[in-house]
């Protein structure tokens, strides 16, 4: 036994080096090494074998899937869009008239979440105030359609240009301020517009509110649906493009590191007072449009539940994240029409589900799809992949 | 003018107990806690149950309210708030928003929507101070409030547990290290925020209705003010940041002329701009 345990390592490594060598003695000792050898080469050509199965995969996973895996990725993404398109079309009817409304709804709330999500995900400013631009866009354009009597795209147009002001107004403080500050600031901004700016009757209609009729040509609730679905495809698309831009690279670097953003050559004034301006423009297109869905404009409407609410839906859906965003906001919207007979009980399940999915998943609904988004973007259910998805700890909004 | 002074003083020790809890809070895990008003809330909800359906004595119901409201301050932390020590700052804040809000739905659908009265702890008409007629509650939440700053004045700087709270907040490597828990001292830092939070709540609940949300909706914005005027960092800065805003508040919707709507509010929310772009670190806060 002692014996061939001290030749098993010589007999080894004569194996390893060439096998044909070992076949003169024969010995039992001997046998058993050569067959430990073996054992060996075996295993280390499994592992071989194994590991280039692994690089295999991993190149497969680099070059994307096969045609057919692509057809069917395509084709899954092609069917879900065009069932979105055609939705309004199955309730034409006038049974149908409140889900058109929903659908509305849940399109306006995409592009306020995509708005907050800009601001809040791609360049880590903490907005609690965001109904106020979403308020002065839905009276600018109300204002100037029911007073001004100008037509809709001229009162469309302007809300977004009002919001984008009022945004970059904030975002000249907020140069200055960072984190929890920059969230007081925006809750107190926000405050003032509901109890100050909006109240001036003048201009709003005081309590009574501003009428904001539907504009001509969209009138009927399935039009209107989709004007919204048009607003929302174009914004997602604006979206889309900004981040894969350099504009884009640069708000994502600010909010990791405002320190090294800099030193790299990124203008942080411009950018962030960018970031706030384009927030702010689709806010205030937000606004309109929903504006001319209540058909009446509201002070009391933005309060400061609804811009919790703003913040709440960007968070579940997963900051920074296009797909978690558009779920989120949606969920958030609907959520309460549809479960509207038990309405007592709506808003607490709502915060309930925020503070599971808080404690549970911090990445939020973004977080939880992950493998389906990566299985869609060409990658494998279960590998990992980098993505621009917030992670927790960014720079931007520690205090 | 003397009636908005004295009104001003009384509201400002209320801003200042709630900033006060807010800044423990912000010291213990650097967060601005959205729940702080909604505790006094709870608290005076409860203590109104006990007294007036469950019949036990006022001061036992007012007790019992705001120890059950540390309870669930304590609870609150075990279950949200530790989860959440290593999260971004705004997923922790968005959390405590999401605390206030479930707190007014379980208000709402326990209690009901509609406003209930409170009766004031003592009975009794007015007295007249400096000319202004002041109801006994008034007067006992001021000197509550005032003896309960001064309590805090000494166990945060005389006391081993109240020391031990700042030493968390300052530095916590070092705090683990010369052998106190940080963990035990974050549940200690939610459940006195929340007792803070209830004693306000009972105090200034009682003498008027009290519905769902009406601390946070009355108090919540004027308390961060005032916490962030004094210092977000300085205990003694949040009661005199109080004082500040309870004073700007009511002397502002004396001066102001009435056709500005949201007269107050446009105030505070100048004063707050001007300290943070002036003196950032606030008015007793030390300079970061």
């Amino acid at each position: 036994m002692t014996e061939r345990r001290l030749r098993r390592p010589s007999a080894r490594k004569a194996v390893s080096a060439d096998p044909e060598a070992v076949t003169g003695e024969v010995d039992p000792a001997d046998v058993v090494a050569e067959l430990a050898g073996d054992a060996a080469v075996e295993l280390s050509e499994e592992i071989e074998e194994f590991e280039g199965v692994d690089q295999v995969s991993a190149d497969a996973s680099e070059s994307g899937p096969s045609a057919g895996g692509w057809i069917a990725r395509r084709g899954l993404i092609a069917i879900m869009v065009l069932g979105v398109i055609a939705a309004p079309l199955f309730y034409r009817g006038d049974a149908g008239q409140t889900k058109l409304t929903w659908m509305a709804i849940g399109l306006i709330y995409i592009i306020f979440g995509l708005s907050i999500n800009v601001l809040v995900g791609y360049a880590g400013q903490i907005s609690l105030g965001h109904q106020a631009f979403v308020g002065v866009g839905a009276f600018t354009s109300a204002y100037i359609v029911s007073v001004s009597h100008a037509s809709f795209w001229v009162a469309f147009v302007l809300a977004g240009v009002s919001g984008a002001i009022s945004a970059a107004l904030l975002g000249f403080i907020a140069l200055r301020l960072k984190g929890l500050f920059l969230a007081l600031i925006t809750l107190a901004y926000g405050t003032v517009a509901q109890f100050t700016l909006f109240n001036v009757s003048s201009l709003t209609g005081g309590g009574a509110g501003a009428r904001a009729p539907r504009p001509a040509g969209f009138t009927s609730n399935m039009q209107f649906a989709y004007l919204c679905m048009a607003v929302t495809a174009a914004l997602l698309y604006i979206d889309w493009r900004m981040v894969r831009s350099k504009v884009g690279r640069a708000i994502f670097a600010i909010r990791e590191n405002e320190l090294s953003a800099a030193s790299f050559g990124i203008n942080i004034t411009a950018y962030k007072l960018l970031a706030f301006t384009v927030s702010g423009v689709f806010a205030g297109l937000g606004g309109s449009l929903f504006a001319h869905q209540q058909q009446l404009v509201q002070a009391s409407s933005f309060d400061f539940t609804f811009a919790l609410t703003l913040v709440l839906m960007v968070v579940v859906g997963g900051l920074g994240s296009r797909v978690g965003v558009l779920i989120g906001s949606t969920f958030f919207a609907l959520f309460p029409l549809i479960f509207n007979a038990i309405s007592l009980y709506t808003a607490l399940i709502g915060a309930v589900a925020l503070l599971l999915t808080l404690t549970r998943f911090q990445g939020g609904i973004a977080q939880q799809i992950a493998p389906i988004l990566r299985w869609f973007g060409g990658g494998s259910l279960r590998k990992q992949r980098r993505s621009h998805v917030m992670q927790p700890g960014g720079e931007g909004v520690r205090p | 003018m003397k009636a908005f002074i004295v009104l001003g003083l009384i509201d400002g020790v209320v801003y200042g107990l709630l900033a006060t809890g807010l800044v423990l809070v912000y010291k213990g895990a650097r967060v601005f806690n959205f729940a702080q008003a909604e505790f006094g809330t709870v608290a005076a909800f409860l203590a109104y149950w006990m007294f007036e359906k469950q019949h036990m004595p006022y001061w036992l119901s007012d007790v019992l309210a705001v120890l059950l409201v540390g309870l669930l301050g304590f609870i609150l932390e075990r279950l949200i708030v530790r989860k959440l020590f290593n999260a971004p700052r705004v997923t922790m804040l968005v959390a405590t928003a999401g605390i206030a809000l479930a707190l007014i739905q379980l208000e709402i659908i326990i209690g009901g929507a509609n406003a209930v009265p409170l009766p004031p702890a003592i009975q009794g008409i007015g007295v007249s101070i400096l000319g202004v007629i002041v109801t006994p509650q008034q007067i006992l939440t001021f000197v509550a409030l005032v003896g309960l700053g001064l309590a805090m004045g000494y166990f945060f700087s005389r006391t081993d547990l109240g020391l031990a709270v700042l030493a968390t907040s300052q530095e916590p490597v070092a705090t683990e290290l010369v052998g106190i828990g940080t963990r035990k001292m974050s549940s200690f830092i939610w459940t006195m925020a929340a007792v803070l939070g209830g004693i306000g709540g009972v105090l200034i609940g009682a003498g008027g209705a009290i519905f769902p949300s009406f601390m946070t909706t009355s108090y919540l914005l004027g308390a961060f003010t005032a916490a962030v005027v004094g210092g977000i960092d300085s205990l003694p800065g949040a009661f005199v940041g109080g004082v500040v805003i309870g004073l700007t508040r009511d002397l502002g919707g004396y001066f102001l002329p009435k056709t500005i709507p949201g007269g107050p509010n446009l105030l505070v929310f100048a004063v707050l701009v001007l300290i943070l772009l002036v003196r950032p670190q606030g008015l007793l806060g030390a300079k970061a």
